[in-house]
C-alpha cells in the first residue's frame, strides 16, 4: 500500500472540499474493508483518504410512514440486527446476512457495500493494468472468465459484487448523494452505470460526491421478498449469482415483480423481461419457467461462465414459485 | 519378573560411514509398547502440553520474533512468466530513508538468476526499518526485462512447438514406465473394458504462517528462527551456502504455523534473509506475503490421467493401462504412484511424464501423488462396478489384496449404513436436492527412523529430554512428554522436554507421516536405556538385578515385591552428584509403515445450482498403535478436510494469456470455512502389535474420490475433473439429461 | 469552516465514552504524540508543520504520527504511518503478536480483534482509526492466570493444532458467546465463518465452543 494523507472529516458539508477532481487525488473511506484491500493491491493509490467515520450522526435507521431511512455509516451488522428490516424487508435482511463474515459486517457500511469496487481478479491484481484502472484491455476477454459477466456487452466484464445493492434495487430504494452543490436523490435504478458510460467507475458518483443516506419505500401490502445467493463456498464468498426478488401477489396473480440479479453484470441487473412477463399473470409452474427463461433471454455468456445462465434462470424460477405460494 | 532383553540391530555413524551394530535392549513385547491397558499416557488422550501458550497468544512463532534493531525484508519477484533481466536499478530504493540493505542478482548468482522462468521468481531483495518502507523500496526498484514467450498450461506445453521452459531441453520430461504381465492378453481376456480421463488441479499448501525466517549474524555465526518442518535441513543448506561449518548455524523452531510438505530446507527466501542480514549488519525478518506463498513456495502438481481398465464379468480386474502427465511448474516431478493404485491387477502398463511450465515449482504436499491417483482409480472402480452391475464395495473387496483395508471397508459400510441408506440407483429421488453416498480408499507408507535423543536424569529427580525434532502442529512435543513420562512413571509436567533447535540431537524433517514413528521410538529407546542406567545404580540397594526394577507412579520398586520401594527422588538421590546422561536413537520394533484408510461420504447435490455439499464423512483409519487418540483425531479431521478442499474448492488458476496466477489470495483461492464443514465420524482400526504409524497423510487421500462417487450416486453425473464446482456439476448434469 | 471547526474542537481529546467520542481527531493525535514515550523522530515522513493553520493541516491530513492505542486495558503510544494497519501496529510496534497476519485481506480471520465491543479484522483497520478505541486481543482473554472458559475448552477438546488461527477463532468465539451463550451448532458455524483454519480443527472448535457455552451458562 502506498502511503497517503489521512483526513478526518467532521461534517458532510466539509467532505466535497476535502475530495478532489480525480479519484487519484482523494477517496472517502468508511468501513475500509474494500478500500484498504484495494490500496494493498495498488488498485487504488489515492494521495488522500478522507475518513467519514469521524462525521457524527450518519449511523441511523429511522422508520416513518414512507419507509426506512438508513444513514450511510450504518454498519451491515446494524442493518442485519434491525427489527424493522428483518420484519418488513426480508429481502434486504437475507441479503445482508450472507455478506462476507461477522467481522466484515461489523466494519462495513451499507453505503460502502453498494459502492464496492469490482472483485474481478484482474482488477484486484497489481499485475494487470486493466481497463478499470485506465489500462487498454479487459483481461477477462481471452482470459479466465469463470466469475465474470453474462450480461452487458463490455468493454469491461466485471460483475457488481454487492449483495445489498440488488436487494435495495428490488425494493425501489433511493440513494442520497451530497456534492459541492448540495444534496441530491437518485433512484437505485439510475445510480449504477454500465462500463460503456463510464469505464472507470460503476455508478454516477463524481470524485467529490458521497452517499449520505439510502431510503427505502415501505413495500406494498401483499408484497413479499426473498434473497437467494449461490456461492461456491458458504463461508466468506461473493455470489456466483444472486437474486433479490420482491413480488406483490394477490390471489395467485402477480401484480408486480421486482427481480434483480447480482453477480452477473457490471451493475445489479434488473430482469426487466421477466418482470414484464409476470405482471398481471397468474403464477403457475409453467409461467415460473417462462419468467426464468425471459430473465436470461439477453444473456451472452463468456467461454467459462455459461453455467451462470443456468443458475440465474433457476434462481428466478425458485423465487417466483416461492413468493407466489 | 526379570525384564527380558532382546538384541536389535541399529545403524550408527562411524567415521562418517553408516555401520550396523547389535545392541541389547529391554524386550517390551510385540509392537514395543507393552500392555496398553496399564498405561497412564501412551494410547490415552492427552491435551497438548503447549496448548496454554497457543490459547493465550504467548506462543511466539517465527513471524512473531522481534529482536533489537530488527529489519524487515522483502523479495522483489519477476513480473513476467518468462523474461531475461537486462538491467536492474535499485538506486532509488537504496536512497529511501530506512532502507538498510539491497541484494541484487549479481550479489549471489546461486540464489538469483537473470533468467526468469515464472512470474514470482526471486530477483532482488531489500531490508528496511519498517515493513512499509521495505514495500516502498520494492516498488522503487526499476527492472528492465526482455519479455520472452512462455507457457503455463500443461496441455499447451506438451506441444513441441510450445515456448520452451528450460532452453531446448523440451518441456516433457523422461517418461517413467511401470509394467507387469501382458496387457494385450489382459485386455483380450476382459469382458468389460472402460476408458476415461481424469483431471486433478494444482493445489496450494496454504500454511497459515507463511514461509519465513529471522536471521541474525554474529561474526560468522548465524542464528535463524525458521518456520520450517526440518530445522536440520535449514542448517545444512545455510551452512553449505555460506561456506561455514554447521556448528556455526543454529536453527530454532519453537512454534510453527503449519507446513503440509512445503517447508523443508532454507529455501531461497531463507538464504535471501541471511544475505540481507549479513549485508545490513542487523537481524532481518523476512516473512513471505500470501501472494508470494501461492506463487513461489510449492504446490501439489496437477495430474491428467488417461485410464483404461479391463475386468472379467465377475468383477476381477485383469488389465490396466494408464498414461498420465502433470505439471510441477518450472521444476520437480509430477509423478504419482507407479502401479495400479490399491488393487491387484495382473497385467498393467503405466507411463507418466512431468510437463514443465512457466509456473512456480511444486513441493511435496500431504501424500504426494496419492489423492490424484486415488481420484482416478476409485472413480474408475465405481464406473466399472456400474458397468458390471456390481455394488461398488463388492468389486473393491474382490480385488483388494489388503486384508486390513477390506475389514475397514466393511466397518465403514456398516457404520454409515451403505446397504440401507445408499440409493441403489443413481439419480434416485425427486426434488432438486439429491443425496448420495460414495466410498474411496487409500494406502500410505510412513515408517520411522533418523532420530536421536538425549536424556538426563539429575540427582534431584528432574528429567530432561532433548530431541531436535519440531512440532509443526501435529502434537510432537506432547508425544515426547507422554513417552518419557510413561517410561519413568512420572507425570508429564515432571519432564523437561526441549525440541525445535539444532543444538539438540538430530531428527529428520516432519513429513511423510514419519514424525511420530521416528520420534517416539527414539524417545522410548533413549529413556528406557537411561532408566536402565539408573536401575543399575539402584538395584544393589534392593539386592536384585536392574531388570527386576519398575518405575511407576513416582516410585521405583521391585516388580515381584512392590513393598521393596523408594520414591523416584530417593532413587535418583543415589546418583550422588553425577547425573545419568544417555544419548540414544531410534530403535526398530516400536513402529511400522504401510497403512490403509477408507472414507465414506454423504453429499447433497443441488441440481439447479450445481452446488455440492458434503454432509457427512465416515473416516476409517489405522495407525497401528495410536500414541495420543486426541491429537490423532485432530489429524484425521484435518486430513479429511484438506481432501474436501482439494476435491471441492481449491484450484490454482493460471491465466494462459498472460501467464499469471489470478487467484493468489484467500478470496478466489477458496479454503473451506466453518459453514462448509461436514459432520466427521472417525472409526479406529487398531493394530497395536504393529507399533506407531503416522496419520497425517492417509487421512487426506481418499476424500475427493469418495465425493465424486457420492455425487454420481446422488445425481447420476460422473465428474472426472476436480474441483467439483457448480460449473462442472451443471455441465455433467446437462450431459446426463441429454443422455 | 475553519473557525467552526476550531470552536467545535474541545481542549482535551474526548474521553473514550459513547459512540463518536473516541474518534481520532487532529487534536487527539498531537496530544498523543506529545505525551508519548516514543520519540517523534522515528517517523521520517512526519508531515506535521507548525507553520500551517489548523484548517490547512486538517485538509492536508497526516501521513504519519503517534497514535494512542488502548489494548487490553493498557495504553500505548505508537509511531505509525497513515497506511499502517492496526495488525501491523500491534504486531511489529507493540509486540502484541496474538493477532496473526495470514491473508492480509480480511479473508481469513487470523488477525481478528475486538474493537469497541465489535469483532473486526485488524489487517483491514488503519491504526489511526483505532486511536482511543478499546481494543481486545487474545492476550487479554484470560483473567491473570485464570483462563477463559473458551480457552479451557479449546485445550480440552484439542481445538487447535499449529495454533496460528487460534487467537482469531478465540476472539470470534468469545463475541459469539457474549451475544448468545446458548447457540445452536449452526449459529456457532455462522459466527466463526470469518475464520479459516488450514490444519482442519473445525470439528473440535465447534465442540469446544459448545462446551464452553454450557460451562458459561452454568456460571463456570
Amino acid at each position: 500500500m502506498r502511503n497517503f494523507s489521512y483526513v478526518n472529516a467532521t461534517s458532510i458539508e466539509q467532505v466535497p472540499s476535502l475530495l478532489g477532481r480525480s479519484w487519484d487525488d482523494a477517496v472517502v473511506m468508511a468501513g475500509g474493508t474494500d478500500l484498504v484491500g484495494e490500496m494493498k493491491d495498488y488498485a487504488a493509490v489515492p494521495k488522500r483518504v478522507v475518513n467519514l467515520k469521524s462525521i457524527e450522526g450518519l449511523d441511523y435507521i429511522r422508520q416513518d410512514d414512507a419507509g426506512l431511512r438508513i444513514g450511510a455509516l450504518t454498519t451491515l451488522t446494524d442493518v442485519l440486527e434491525n427489527s424493522a428490516v428483518s420484519q418488513e424487508l426480508p429481502v434486504l435482511h437475507q441479503a445482508v446476512s450472507v455478506i462476507a463474515s461477522p467481522q466484515i459486517r461489523n466494519m462495513a457500511t451499507l453505503a460502502g457495500n453498494i459502492l464496492q469496487r469490482p472483485r474481478c481478479w484482474y482488477y484486484r491484481s497489481e499485475d494487470f493494468p486493466c481497463l478499470k484502472k485506465g489500462g487498454a484491455r479487459c483481461y477477462a476477454v481471452g482470459g479466465v472468465n469463470t466469475y465474470h459477466a453474462i450480461f452487458g456487452s463490455g468493454p469491461s466484464y466485471i460483475v457488481h459484487p454487492s449483495d445489498a445493492a440488488p436487494a435495495l434495487m428490488a425494493l425501489g430504494a433511493t440513494v442520497h448523494v451530497h456534492g459541492p452543490r448540495g444534496g441530491d436523490e437518485v433512484l437505485m435504478d439510475d445510480f449504477f452505470t454500465m462500463p460503456e458510460m463510464n469505464i472507470r467507475r460503476e455508478n454516477i458518483l463524481r470524485p467529490n460526491e458521497i452517499v449520505t443516506e439510502i431510503s427505502i419505500p415501505k413495500p406494498e401490502a401483499n408484497s413479499k421478498g426473498m434473497y437467494l445467493k449461490v456461492r461456491e463456498r458458504e463461508s466468506i464468498d461473493f455470489a456466483l449469482v444472486s437474486l433479490a426478488a420482491q413480488m406483490t401477489v394477490v390471489n395467485g396473480t402477480c401484480e408486480r415483480a421486482s427481480l434483480v440479479l447480482g453477480g452477473v453484470a457490471p451493475i445489479p441487473w434488473r430482469a426487466v423481461e421477466a418482470e414484464d412477463y409476470l405482471r398481471g399473470r397468474r403464477i403457475t409452474e409453467a409461467r415460473a419457467e417462462s419468467a426464468a427463461e425471459a430473465a436470461v433471454e439477453d444473456a451472452a455468456p463468456m467461454p467459462h461462465n455459461g453455467y451462470k445462465v443456468e443458475i440465474a434462470k433457476n434462481l428466478v424460477k425458485q423465487a417466483v414459485r416461492a413468493l407466489a405460494s | 519378573m526379570q525384564q527380558k532383553m532382546k538384541k536389535v540391530k541399529i545403524t550408527i555413524q562411524e567415521d562418517g560411514e553408516p555401520k550396523e551394530i547389535e545392541i541389547e535392549v529391554p524386550d517390551t513385547g510385540e509392537g514395543g509398547w507393552g500392555d496398553l491397558s496399564k498405561n497412564t499416557y501412551i494410547n490415552r488422550p492427552h491435551v497438548r502440553v503447549d496448548a496454554v501458550d497457543k490459547v493465550t497468544g504467548r506462543a511466539k512463532y517465527t513471524a512473531d520474533i522481534k529482536l533489537p534493531g530488527l529489519l524487515y525484508g522483502r523479495i522483489l519477484r519477476s513480473a513476467h512468466p518468462r523474461a531475461r533481466i537486462n538491467r536492474i536499478d535499485a538506486t532509488a530504493a537504496m536512497a529511501l530513508p530506512g532502507v538498510k540493505a539491497v541484494v541484487l542478482p549479481g550479489d549471489d548468482p546461486a540464489v538469483f538468476s537473470r533468467e526468469c522462468r515464472f512470474a514470482g521468481q526471486e530477483i532482488a531483495a531489500v531490508a528496511a526499518t519498517t515493513p512499509e518502507v521495505a514495500e516502498d523500496a520494492l516498488h522503487a526498484i526499476d527492472v528492465d526485462y526482455e519479455v520472452l514467450p512462455f507457457v503455463v498450461d500443461e496441455d499447451a506445453a506438451r506441444d513441441p512447438a510450445a515456448a520452451q521452459v528450460h532452453g531446448d531441453r523440451g518441456n516433457v520430461g523422461e517418461p517413467r514406465v511401470g509394467e507387469q504381465g501382458d496387457i494385450a492378453a489382459g485386455f483380450a481376456a476382459a469382458d468389460v473394458t472402460l476408458e476415461a480421463s481424469y483431471r486433478c488441479q494444482v493445489q496450494s499448501h496454504i500454511a497459515l504462517e507463511t514461509h519465513g525466517n529471522v536471521c541474525q549474524w554474529e561474526g560468522d555465526k548465524l542464528t535463524v528462527w525458521a518456520s520450517t518442518q526440518g530445522v536440520f535441513s535449514v542448517r545444512g543448506e545455510l551452512a553449505g551456502h555460506f561456506g561455514i561449518p554447521e556448528t556455526n548455524v543454529r536453527v530454532i523452531t519453537e512454534f510453527m504455523g503449519g507446513g503440509f510438505g512445503a517447508k523443508f530446507g532454507a529455501r531461497k527466501e531463507g538464504v535471501i534473509c541471511a544475505l540481507l542480514a549479513r549485508k545490513a549488519g542487523a537481524p532481518v525478518k523476512l516473512m513471505l506475503t500470501r501472494k508470494e506463498e501461492h506463487l513461489a513456495t510449492g504446490n501439489r502438481p496437477s495430474a491428467v490421467q488417461h485410464v483404461k481398465l479391463g475386468a472379467t464379468s465377475d468383477g476381477k480386474l485383469v488389465a490396466y493401462e494408464r498414461s498420465n502427465y502433470g505439471t510441477p511448474g518450472v521444476a520437480g516431478s509430477a509423478n504419482i504412484p507407479g502401479a495400479p493404485y490399491l488393487y491387484e491387477v495382473p497385467n498393467y502398463r503405466i507411463e507418466q511424464t512431468s510437463v514443465f511450465t512457466n509456473a512456480g515449482p511444486m513441493a511435496a504436499q500431504r501424500a504426494p501423488g496419492h489423492p490424484q491417483a486415488a481420484f482416478a482409480m476409485e472413480s474408475m472402480m465405481d464406473e466399472m462396478a456400474e458397468a458390471l452391475g456390481m455394488d461398488p464395495i463388492d468389486i473393491r473387496q474382490m480385488n483388494d489384496p489388503n486384508e486390513a483395508r477390506r475389514n475397514m471397508v466393511a466397518m465403514g459400510a456398516e457404520h454409515i449404513g451403505w446397504k440401507t441408506r445408499r440409493s441403489a440407483m443413481p439419480n434416485a429421488g425427486t426434488g432438486r436436492i439429491k443425496t448420495g453416498m460414495g466410498v474411496g480408499s487409500c494406502r500410505w507408507g510412513g515408517g520411522g527412523g533418523r532420530t536421536q535423543a538425549e536424556c538426563t536424569i539429575n540427582p534431584d529427580g528432574s528429567v530432561q529430554v532433548k530431541c531436535g525434532t519440531q512440532d509443526i502442529g501435529t502434537g510432537t512435543l506432547t508425544l515426547v512428554h507422554m513417552v518419557a513420562a510413561e517410561e519413568f512413571g512420572l507425570k508429564i509436567e515432571d519432564i523437561d522436554v526441549r525440541i525445535g533447535d539444532t543444538n539438540y540431537p538430530y531428527s529428520g524433517g516432519s513429513g511423510g507421516s514419519t514424525t511420530a514413528a521416528s520420534v517416539s521410538p527414539a524417545i522410548k529407546g533413549t529413556t528406557m536405556l537411561a532408566k536402565l542406567e539408573l536401575f543399575k545404580k539402584i538395584a544393589p540397594r534392593f539386592g536384585v538385578e536392574p531388570g527386576e526394577l519398575v518405575a511407576s507412579d513416582g516410585n521405583v520398586f521391585v516388580g515381584s515385591d512392590p513393598s521393596k520401594s523408594m520414591t523416584w527422588q530417593q532413587a535418583t538421590a543415589q546418583l550422588g552428584d553425577e547425573p545419568i546422561f544417555f544419548h540414544g536413537q531410534w530403535l526398530p520394533g516400536y513402529s511400522d509403515s504401510g497403512v490403509p484408510g477408507v472414507h465414506f461420504v454423504e453429499v447433497s447435490v443441488d441440481t439447479e445450482t450445481g452446488l455440492v455439499k458434503v454432509d457427512r464423512v465416515v473416516a476409517v483409519h489405522n495407525s497401528g498403535m495410536i500414541l495420543n487418540p486426541l491429537t490423532w483425531a485432530s489429524q484425521v479431521n484435518g486430513g479429511v478436510l484438506m481432501g474436501i478442499g482439494y476435491g471441492m474448492y481449491e484450484n490454482r488458476i493460471m491465466d494462459p494469456a498472460t501467464g499469471y496466477m489470478v487467484n493468489a489470495n484467500l478470496e478466489d483461492y477458496k479454503v473451506m470455512g466453518s459453514t462448509d464443514i461436514p459432520e466427521i465420524e472417525i472409526l479406529r482400526y487398531d493394530e497395536p502389535e504393529r507399533g506407531v504409524i503416522g496419520i497425517g497423510e492417509p487421512a487426506t487421500i481418499p476424500t475427493p474420490a469418495s465425493i465424486a462417487n457420492a455425487i454420481y450416486n446422488a445425481c447420476g453425473a460422473r465428474i472426472r475433473e476436480m474441483p467439483f464446482t457448480p460449473d462442472k456439476v451443471l455441465s455433467a448434469l446437462a450431459a446426463v439429461k441429454e443422455g | 469552516m475553519a473557525d467552526r471547526k476550531q470552536k467545535a474542537a474541545p481542549e482535551e481529546p474526548k474521553a473514550a465514552q459513547g459512540n463518536g467520542g473516541t474518534r481520532f481527531t487532529r487534536r487527539g493525535f498531537l496530544k498523543g504524540a506529545g505525551a508519548g514515550a516514543v520519540t517523534a523522530a522515528v517517523a521520517p515522513a512526519m508531515l506535521v508543520s507548525g507553520a500551517r493553520t489548523a484548517s490547512a493541516q486538517e485538509a492536508e491530513g497526516v501521513m504519519a504520527g503517534t497514535v494512542t492505542l488502548d489494548v487490553n486495558g493498557q495504553t500505548h503510544n505508537v509511531e505509525v504511518e497513515a497506511r499502517t494497519t492496526l495488525a501491523d501496529a500491534l504486531r511489529d510496534r507493540l509486540e502484541i503478536t496474538g493477532p496473526k497476519v495470514v491473508c492480509d485481506r480480511g479473508e481469513c480471520g487470523a488477525c481478528t480483534v475486538v474493537m469497541d465491543g465489535k469483532l473486526v479484522f485488524s489487517c483491514m483497520t488503519l491504526a489511526m482509526d483505532a486511536q482511543g478505541r478499546k481494543i481486545e486481543t487474545v492476550e487479554g482473554l484470560a483473567d491473570g492466570d485464570n483462563l477463559h472458559p473458551l480457552q479451557e475448552a479449546f485445550i480440552e477438546k484439542d481445538a487447535l493444532m499449529c495454533g496460528f488461527c487460534t487467537p482469531g477463532f478465540l476472539m470470534s468465539s468469545k463475541e459469539l458467546l457474549d451475544a448468545n451463550n446458548n447457540p445452536t451448532p449452526e449459529e456457532v458455524r455462522e459466527g466463526l465463518s470469518g475464520n479459516i483454519c488450514r490444519c482442519g480443527t473445525y470439528p473440535h472448535v465447534f465442540e469446544a465452543v459448545m462446551s464452553a457455552a454450557e460451562k458459561m451458562r452454568k456460571g463456570g
